[in-house]
Parts: structure tokens; sequence; C-alpha cells
């Protein structure tokens, strides 16, 4: 009762035609057995029904044009053993007419409507399969995040189509632009691993025409294949060329035997095949876009980066010549302690600006994505040590307090990148508020937190989280007046740091006044010391 | 009076550099490629090299590598940034510490007179003894104390701090502590080091947060601060 699948006739396809035809025999032997037997008990168009009942069932399995001439043959079997006179094909009487014109009508009309039934169910069934394997195909492209994924996605579905199952399918995807030589390498290949070379050539002119050829499509006819395009949307404009929306090609060998492929197959390879288009003409989409907005990005980031060279570093510079400068032409005129103060200044301006460029540098590679994380495990007294030992020479009244708490786990983190943030972090509220300065390290939630605390003005609400932005100062709200510098890009490098260590940065206004910038950091479960049974022996010589 | 070979490609800074030395009382020759610094080592004799990492004719890692199968010429590294991860592969070849730019001519001084103390560490006997306020670390008996009070250290702590007090003043890589006191397989077991040093820090120092002997430089190693005088007091006082 099977219907073969539209191209891959089942093994064996005539042995199953024989079978059919014998079920048919018997059943037309069966039929006119049982009307032998009840020949005499029932009238005539009792017996002819058992006919039409042959017919019907045997209408269930045969063509219809099969079904007809079976039709035929019982309806003349039956005139001729049961129609009087018997053993004869000429009929007796109207009656008799009319019953044999009716039986055949009736069996003829059965199997036809059978036939029609049975197709109808065969199309359905067909395209129910058709529709589950573009959804299948739609799910997968989405799902696949690279062209090489995507393309195996629909060569899987292709091969499972073709008759000659997994080799009958070939589909390239071209890597970049179209080649103007066909060059293998230019394009992605699934497959058969050593393709036919008038398959390959076929590919490649399919791709180039953008138009589908091979068995039943009109253009190459004679080919056992289908040469199917990937295409992607077609353009609005109709002159523009085809070529320039195909991202490659599929072949899909056909049944040799197959000498009628069937179109509405046809029309279904070639959707698939386009569905694949659209995703890479989508991807492709992506990608652009996506580099444009980066270029974009570091366009921006270009153009803050020289205003703040042109301004901010100048500051410092300005400040360095000048003092610079008074020691060269006022030397002799100038107090011990003047000399000395602009020594100290020149060294100052000169560490700030250094700090400056460092941060300036990071953030130019934490945004461009180009720091590779140096993470190790780190322990966070360590780290926040070394922090303090940088920061006291800013901090002659140690107004910087550490706060740990004992037993921290390790972190896995960049040293470098973290004491960074918390370098940062310290010169900030060291900067920005006059009271004590409090480092803290604690767990909370599963969590590490870092917090670098002051009793300073705080920062009001709005501008709260714009500080963290690249140029962006806070306010110099400070009750002492006293100048800020900075390039504004220290909370954003810090940010950054932050976020590529998967941790978050926030600010948080203290109960009392003042503000407590937070790190966030995952807490992962540190190794345990499987400490080697036999340490080295430190060469004591050395 | 000290031969200086200072390599470096600035003449600016190699002026500076130059003139703050000779001011000291030392010879300075300088050279502004790897090839000159590989000719002049040939010919001269040197008691200290200043190698600067960006050097238009490669990085000086062949430079260390020559000079030190022949000899144990202290070499100081000077790097243009913090980040820069090949001052550590040189330190893990031999050089004796670095230097990141821009640093205070108290700096340099101090490194330097720590790399002359290590001079020929390979073929005369090391540092056997550690005294810095109050902390007393006699190698020759393996007796710890601290401010007179005896310090019981279990045998890994020991070695740790006792590798150390070998390059006292200097920075000794992780990869080095690593494997001179666990072995050379456990080169990238960093979490042994965090957690030792952690033990000795809480045994050693009054303020674990805020030491004052065993040194951190994040991303590089440890340093145990110079018992003539911290590196970093030192910097402070002449910058």
């Amino acid at each position: 009762m099977d219907t073969p699948p539209p191209l891959r006739p089942p093994a064996g396809r005539w042995h199953h035609r024989w079978l059919a035809l014998a079920a048919a025999l018997l059943c037309l032997a069966l039929a006119h057995g049982i009307a032998r037997a009840l020949d005499g008990t029932v009238d005539l168009a009792n017996l002819a029904m058992v006919f039409v009942l042959a017919s019907t069932l045997v209408a269930f399995w045969l063509p219809v044009w099969a079904s007809a001439l079976f039709t035929v043959s019982g309806v003349a079997l039956f005139n001729w053993a049961f129609v009087p006179p018997r053993g004869s094909f000429s009929v007796e009487g109207h009656q008799n007419l009319l019953l044999l014109g009716t039986t055949l009508a009736v069996s003829l009309s059965i199997g036809w409507l059978m036939g029609r039934l049975r197709q109808q169910a065969d199309l359905a069934r067909r395209h129910a399969e058709q529709a589950r394997q573009v959804q299948q195909l739609g799910e997968a492209l989405r799902a696949a995040a690279d062209p090489a994924t995507m393309g195996a996605a629909l060569h899987t579905v292709l091969a499972s189509m073709s008759s000659e199952s997994p080799q009958g399918a070939v589909l390239m995807v071209l890597q970049g632009e179209l080649p103007a030589t066909n060059a293998t390498e230019a394009a992605t290949w699934w497959g058969h691993p050593d393709p036919d070379p008038d398959e390959v050539a076929g590919l490649w002119l399919c791709l180039r025409q953008g138009r589908v050829f091979g068995a039943g499509t009109g253009l190459h006819s004679e080919l056992p294949a289908w040469f199917l395009p990937v295409r992607g949307p077609q353009p609005e404009r109709s002159d523009a060329p085809a070529a320039s929306t195909t991202w490659g090609a599929a072949v899909l060998r056909l049944h040799t035997a197959d000498t009628s492929p069937d179109p509405q197959t046809q029309a279904h390879a070639q959707a698939l095949c386009d569905l694949l288009g659209s995703a890479l003409h989508r991807h492709h989409l992506t990608r652009r876009t996506e580099a444009a907005q980066r270029e974009a990005q570091a366009q921006a980031m270009r153009s803050a980066l020289l205003a703040a060279i042109s301004h901010d570093f100048r500051t410092p510079l300005a400040s360095i010549l000048g003092a610079a400068s008074s020691l060269e032409t006022q030397s002799d005129r100038l107090p011990e302690a003047r000399r000395q103060q602009l020594l100290t200044q020149i060294q100052d301006e000169t560490r700030a600006l250094a700090a400056m460029a460092d941060n300036t540098l990071q953030l130019v590679r934490l945004e461009a994505g180009e720091v590779a994380l140096r993470r190790d495990w780190e322990s966070l007294e360590e780290l926040v040590g070394a922090v303090l030992a940088r920061v006291r020479r800013r901090d002659p009244q140690r107004r910087v307090r550490a706060r740990l708490e004992p037993g921290l786990p390790l972190v896995r983190v960049d040293a470098l990148l973290l004491t960074q943030l918390l370098e940062n972090l310290v010169d900030n509220a060291l900067k920005y508020s006059d009271g004590p300065v409090e480092l803290l390290a604690r767990r909370q939630d599963g969590e590490l937190l870092l917090a670098v605390r002051d009793r300073g003005p705080g920062v009001a609400p709005a501008e709260r989280e714009r500080i963290f932005q690249m140029f962006q100062r806070g306010r110099d709200a400070s009750a002492s007046g006293r100048p800020r510098r900075g390039t504004g890009l220290g909370l954003a490098v810090c940010r950054a740091i932050a976020n590529a260590h998967g941790g978050r940065l926030s600010l948080r206004a203290r109960g009392h006044g003042g503000s407590s910038f937070e790190l966030r950091v995952p807490c992962p479960a540190a190794p345990t010391l499987a400490e080697p049974a036999n340490p080295a022996e430190p060469d004591q010589g050395a | 009076m000290l031969q200086v070979l200072l390599v470096e490609d600035d003449p600016e800074l190699r002026q500076m550099l130059r003139s703050a030395l000779e001011v000291e009382g030392h010879q300075v020759r300088t050279a502004a490629s790897v090839a000159e610094a590989r000719a002049l080592l040939r010919h001269a004799l040197v008691d200290l090299v200043l190698l600067d990492l960006g050097l238009p004719d490669g990085s000086g890692d062949t430079l260390l590598a020559e000079l030190r199968q022949h000899r144990s010429t202290p070499v100081l590294v000077i790097s243009a940034h913090q980040s820069d991860g090949r001052k550590i592969g040189l330190l893990d070849a031999g050089a004796d510490d670095y230097l990141t730019k821009p640093f205070s001519i108290g700096e340099l001084l101090a490194r330097m007179r720590v790399a002359l103390r290590h001079r020929g560490t390979t073929l005369s006997p090391s540092i056997t003894r550690y005294q810095h306020d109050g902390l007393d670390i006699d190698l020759a008996t393996r007796h710890v104390s601290l401010h007179g009070t005896p310090l019981h250290l279990t045998p890994t702590e020991y070695k740790l701090l006792a590798r150390l007090v070998r390059n006292t003043g200097q920075v000794v890589t992780h990869r080095a502590l690593l494997a001179d006191v666990w072995g050379p397989e456990f080169t990238e077991h960093t979490h042994y080091l965090r957690l030792y040093m952690g033990q000795l820090r809480a045994k050693i120092e009054a303020d674990s947060a805020e030491p004052r002997f065993l040194l951190t430089e994040p991303g590089v190693g440890y340093r145990l601060a110079d018992s003539g005088a911290s590196p970093t007091a030192a910097a402070h006082m002449r910058s």
C-alpha cells in the first residue's frame, strides 16, 4: 500500500508490481470461487456484487489504469461464467445487459475514485514530509552560527532525498566573492569526496547563472540529476545579475530509471536550497552590520582619544614644561624650597601622565577586544597589598585602609588588570574625598565583593551611571574646592576590566554620605592543594 | 667604578641615563641595537647590562642567551609597559630584574645595587643570611626568627622563603619559585604558591594586607624586600 517516496523508489519496485498483480489475480480467482459457490442460491445481480467487491479491493493497491483493466477482465469473466448463455461472451436479454453495464460502470467509478483518493493521500503525505523537512532545515539554519554548519544541515537533507544517499548530493557554498575562474578552494564542499568533473563544472555553471537545470527542467533535461542554485533573496531590480545573490549550488542525483522526475519535488529541493541562500544572506548582512558597528565604535573611540590626547594630556605636560622651564630660566632667583617643589611637581605630573597612558592603552585594547586576559589563580590579599604599596606614594597621611575577610578563596583573574582597576578606584577616592578610604574584600551571595569606599561628597544620582562612560568626570562638588584633573578614563577602564572578567562594577551611595564603588566577580571553586609527595629539594648551594 | 652597558634605542633616554650613571661614577658604554650590544660584549668587559625590550632588531632574548652561556653578568630588563609579557620570559631565562618605564633614577640605582650584590651568584656562595626589620633568616642553620622569637615554618614554607632570600631584593618569577620549590612539573600550579605565600605572610607580616617583607609583583612574581633599604622606600627617598 506504501507509495514510494518521490525520488527514491523502494528497492525491488518490479518485485512489488508482480506481487500486486498476483494479489489482484488471487482476488479475481477468489471472487470467481465465491460466485461459483453461491451460484443457484442467489440471483445474478447478487453474484455481480461479488465481482464489484473484488474490483473495489484491488483498487486499493493497483494504479488506476491497472485497476480499470482488472475491472474489465472481471466483468468479462463474470459474463463468460455466469451470465446466460454461460460459456460465451454473448448476453441474453436486456436485463442482463443492463446488469453487466451497471456492474462495469460502478466498478470503474469506484476504481477511479479510489485512485484519486490515493493520489490525494500521497500528495498530502508528501507535502507533510516536505513541510517537515523545510521546518527542520529552517530550525537547523537558525541555530547554526556559521556557514559551515548551515551548509552541512542542507546537505544532510538533500542527501536524504537523493536516490544514491548519502553520496547522492553534492553541495558547494562560496567562501567569499565569486572567483573569476572555477577554483575549488574558493568554495566549501559537502558530499562526494571526489566529485565527477562534469558535475563540478555543472555546479559552477549553475552558481554563475543562478539557474536550475537538469532532468525535467527544460534545460539540459538529458541529465540524470538536478542542478539547483543556492539563491539569496532576489534583488528588487530585475536587471541585477542573478549570480550576485547566488551563494552556492547543489546537485541532486536522480535514480537513473526515474524517467519522469516529479517537478514538485524539484521545486521542494529548490526551496530548501533557497532557504540556505536566505540564511547565508542574513548571516552575511549581520556580519556586515557588526563590522560597521565595530568600525563606528572604533571611530568614536579614536575621536575620543584624540580629544583626550589633545586636551587632557596637555594639562600635565604644560605643568611639567612650566616647572622645568622655570627651573631652567629662574633657577638662581628661586628659593631652594620652591625649586624642590617644582622638581616634585615634575615627578608627580609624570607619574599621572604615565597612569593616564596606561589607562588609555588598556581601554583601547579592552574595547577592541584585543586583550587576552592572563588569568591565573590570585590571592586578593596579595593584589590588595600590591595596590597599597603603589598608592602609598600619593597617600602620605595613610588614609587608605584595607579590610579583608579572613580566609578569602583564590580568584581567577588577570592580576595586572585587577590591580589597575583597584588602583584607579583608590586614586579616585583619594582625589574626590578628604577623609578615610576603605578597600574592602569579602564574600557575598556566592560572589566576591571588592569595594572602595570614601566619605566624600558622593555622586549625584543622575551621574552615577554616566561617570563610567569614557571622558566623563563627576561634577566637582568637593567642599575643599581642590582642582580635579584626569582624562575621565579611569572609571571607564575599571568597568571594561570588570566586564572582561565577567564581573560587575557599580556605584552605591553610602548611608551617611560618600560613595562605594563595588566590584562583584564570580567566585569559582579554587583548585585543591594536591601537595606533591616529595617537593623537590631546593638547591642549597646555588 | 662599574662598567655598565646600556642598550637603549631612544637617544634622549640613553643620554639621560648615561649622564645619571656617570655622575654616580660608573663608566657607561651605550648600544642602540641588539647587534651593537653583542659586538660590544664580545670586546669589552661589562659589569652590568641595562637592556631595553623594544629594540629595533629584537627583544634581546638571544643576547641574554648568549651572555648567559659564558658569564653571570647581571642583566636588568627595561620594559615599556607593565603588561609586556616578554620581561617574564627574560626573567625566566636568567635576567636579574626589571624596571618599567617611566622609572626614577633612584629606583634604577637601587635595582643595580641589588643586582651587583648578587653578581656571580652562580659561581660564588650566595646570600645565606637575611636580617631586616626584626626578621632574621639564617640559611646556614635553617633558623628563622621574628623580633627574637623563633618562627616555626613547614618544610615547604621554609624552602619558599629560602629561595626568596637567595635573591633578596630581586623579583623571582612564579615559574622559578614553583620549579625550585616543588619541581619543574609544577610550574603551572600557581595556586600552591598563593596558598603558601599566604601562610608565610600570616607568620611573618604584621599586616598581611600590607606586607613589608614579602612583596608581590602582580603578574610577575615575588620579591623579598631588600635588606639594605627596601626598594620602594629607596625609590621614594630619592625620587
